[in-house]
């Protein structure tokens, strides 16, 4: 009966059907022909796969997100990144991947991400000049690090999945999310002296000054309440003194970014140093964005508050509906031991981890290609999970490993999703985005080759912590 | 057939002034078209919200977390999810693979687009039933803390379910009559999401 399981589960997502009920369906027919159990158990595992205290991080990381996406902060965070680095030569190209690596994960699927923020950063590419092809590879480049920077929702996902803590997740990406993003850089300071480009912006020091001094509070925020926590000040009182501090200089000084920016940073901070956990992280983050959008900026109206909540909704339920039918299907798969005999054929030719991980590197950019990177987690964990615990890989590091591929391979020709959505929003055909797209696999490949081979880019942050 | 739908882009506006500042608006907020079950989730969302901020005020500035609140939290997402699978049907938002639509021919692909939306009623229509079943052998079975019955929280999935599978005849039916749907044109999907 296993490959009827497995043959209606393939079929059926081979045809379109809704991942969620290809698998649940799959698991129904399953049940159905062996009798061996009541098919409502279908109904009551998808229920209890999702009651779950840690998945209400879920809503609210996506909340937060949305929160943060709409123009009153995206204008302030990239002017931020403009003060920064538009002065370089490709300006808007570094402006690009730094703005990238603040939204970071901030937003809910991929797709939307690309067509979000992808189609304000064309335009304004646009607007100064830059060759479209070059906007869409660095825009496409630079949507990977979404999810390898924390916050991130496939972390979430996959922590759950391979029972990992989510807070040495989000700290295994910032390493490598860096060092993603000064290849990319690299890249694009290539393509400004090959083709003798200049600024974007006006070379001038009180701007790139000011934006020095924010990025400080940033960092300073958390160094400074760590050595009052250090001295023996009690939590509130110096999380108080410093969020007045804060509020005062922001008022005082007029910041473009430090608020939103310190999104993130509370909330890495908060679950590092185990104050929160990823639940109230989450909430953490989007009281904060709240506060912000409502109170300190005002840029947020009530209605726009309205399509946030629909949207969060929306994609919360698209996430967790397959959340739930993965438990129904991984809980067969597992019954049934199909993930023992892939573990079991798959040791069958190989020991060494290296090789492994070369095969799951390869297997995971070709699902990444057609599959959403949440259900793409959601199918792969549970297969994969035994055979790296067998081979004694990290699952950390595996994590990391795991939602990159499944990020390049979204961007990977010829089949990539985000190629397509890019085709869109640039009015490019696939043919010319694909030749757009090739140049950025190189520091792309690169920094997959980097993470898979040496897990101390990843490892080391987590391991000074926990 | 090419592009039907009339050009509605709007005239060439600069998001990147001469002094180095991004001038990015929103787009125009429309809510009308949110469905009743989007609102009965958005209820569901606002609920939960609202429970998890009371938590999170509880734990940090009183230092005792309200037990009751993580329980029901929990079945409030549950709720808030599977109401809103319904909202996901009408809108054809599902995560699905779409690849093989792009290189069979178009007949192969109207049979396979027909008979997704075949499953999609069966499978929906048939959870339902299952829920239905499910709420009788769970009987007066009470939550674990509060004291409602885990009933109320099957009802609610089984209204998503229900929701669901009339929302998925709806679009079968509009599938049918306009002769494609987005899974053999992947850019309608693309170009709501813009």
């Amino acid at each position: 009966m296993i490959p009827a399981l497995l043959g209606s589960f393939l079929g059926m997502m081979a045809t379109g059907v809704p991942v969620a009920i290809a698998m649940a369906g799959s698991a129904l027919v399953y049940i159905l022909l062996t009798g061996d159990l009541p098919p409502f158990v279908v109904i009551h595992r998808m229920v209890s796969g999702i009651d779950s205290f840690p998945l209400l991080a879920v809503p609210f990381f996506i909340m937060a997100g949305n929160l943060m996406n709409h123009a009153g902060i995206t204008n302030r965070i990239y002017n931020f990144a403009l003060s920064l680095v538009g002065w370089l030569k490709g300006g808007l190209g570094h402006v690009n991947i730094i703005g990238s690596v603040i939204f970071a994960g901030m937003s809910g699927t991929a797709i939307a991400d690309a067509a979000g923020l992808g189609t304000i950063e064309i335009k304004a590419m646009r607007d100064h000049g830059y060759d479209l092809g070059f906007s869409v590879g660095v825009t496409a480049a630079s949507a990977t690090l979404g999810p390898i920077i924390p916050p991130s929702l496939p972390f979430v996902i996959y922590g759950m999945m391979a029972n990992v803590s989510v807070g040495q997740l989000f700290l295994a990406g910032i390493v490598p999310g860096l060092v993603m993003a000064v290849l990319m850089m690299l890249t694009v300071a290539y393509y400004a002296h090959k083709y003798h480009w200049g600024g974007d912006i006006a070379f001038e020091w009180p701007r790139l000054g000011k934006a020095m001094v924010e990025l400080g509070v940033v960092i300073g925020f958390p160094m400074v309440m760590w050595g009052m926590l250090v001295a023996g000040m009690p939590f509130n009182a110096a999380f108080g003194l410093c969020l007045l501090a804060l509020l005062a200089s922001d008022y005082t000084w007029k910041f473009d970014a430090v608020m939103p920016i310190m999104t993130p940073v509370l909330l890495i901070g908060g679950m590092t140093t185990g104050v929160f956990t990823p639940t109230e992280g989450a909430i953490a983050a989007c009281v904060w964005a709240l506060f912000l959008g409502l109170a300190w900026y005002r840029t947020l109206t009530w209605r726009m508050l309205v399509k946030v909540s629909m949207d969060t909704i929306e994609t919360t339920a698209t996430v967790m509906f397959i959340v739930a039918a993965a438990s129904i299907f991984g809980w067969l798969l597992t019954a049934t031991r199909v993930t023992d005999m892939v573990a079991l054929w798959v040791l069958s030719f190989t020991h060494s981890p290296w090789v492994f991980l070369l095969l799951a590197n390869l297997l995971m950019l070709f699902v990444g290609c057609f599959l959403e990177p949440t259900a793409a987690i959601l199918i792969l964990v549970p297969v994969l999970m035994p055979v790296v615990q067998q081979l004694g890989i990290d699952p950390v590091h595996f994590g990391l490993v795991m939602v990159l591929n499944l990020m390049i391979g979204l961007l990977h020709p010829p089949m990539g999703m985000v190629l397509y959505v890019l085709a869109r929003v640039a009015n490019l055909s696939i043919e010319k985005t694909t030749m757009a797209i090739l140049p950025w696999l190189v520091p792309l490949l690169l920094s997959l080759v980097l993470i898979t081979y040496v897990p101390s880019i990843s490892l080391w942050l987590p391991h000074l912590f926990y | 057939m090419t592009e039907t739908k009339p050009s509605t882009a709007p005239p060439e506006e600069h998001v990147l002034d001469e002094t180095g500042h991004m001038h990015i608006t929103d787009a125009p907020i429309e809510l009308s078209h949110y469905t009743f079950e989007a609102w009965i989730a958005f209820f569901f969302f606002w609920v939960l919200a609202v429970t998890i901020f009371y938590q999170f005020f509880t734990r940090y500035a009183l230092n005792d977390s309200a037990a009751w609140t993580e329980e029901i939290a929990r079945y409030l997402l549950i709720c808030v999810v599977f109401v809103g699978i319904a909202d996901l049907v009408r809108l054809n938002r599902h995560i699905h693979v779409d690849i093989a639509y792009r290189y069979l021919p178009k007949a192969v692909c109207r049979v396979m687009s027909t008979l997704v939306d075949a499953v999609r009623i069966v499978f929906f229509a048939y959870a339902v039933v299952l829920t239905w079943q499910m709420m009788q052998k769970m009987g007066n079975y009470k939550m674990t803390i509060i004291d409602l019955p885990m009933n109320s929280v099957y009802a609610v999935c089984g209204f998503g379910f229900a929701c669901a599978a009339v929302r998925a005849v709806q679009v079968a039916v509009e599938h049918w009559r306009q002769g494609y749907s987005v899974l053999e044109r992947p850019e309608i999907a693309i170009e709501e999401t813009l």
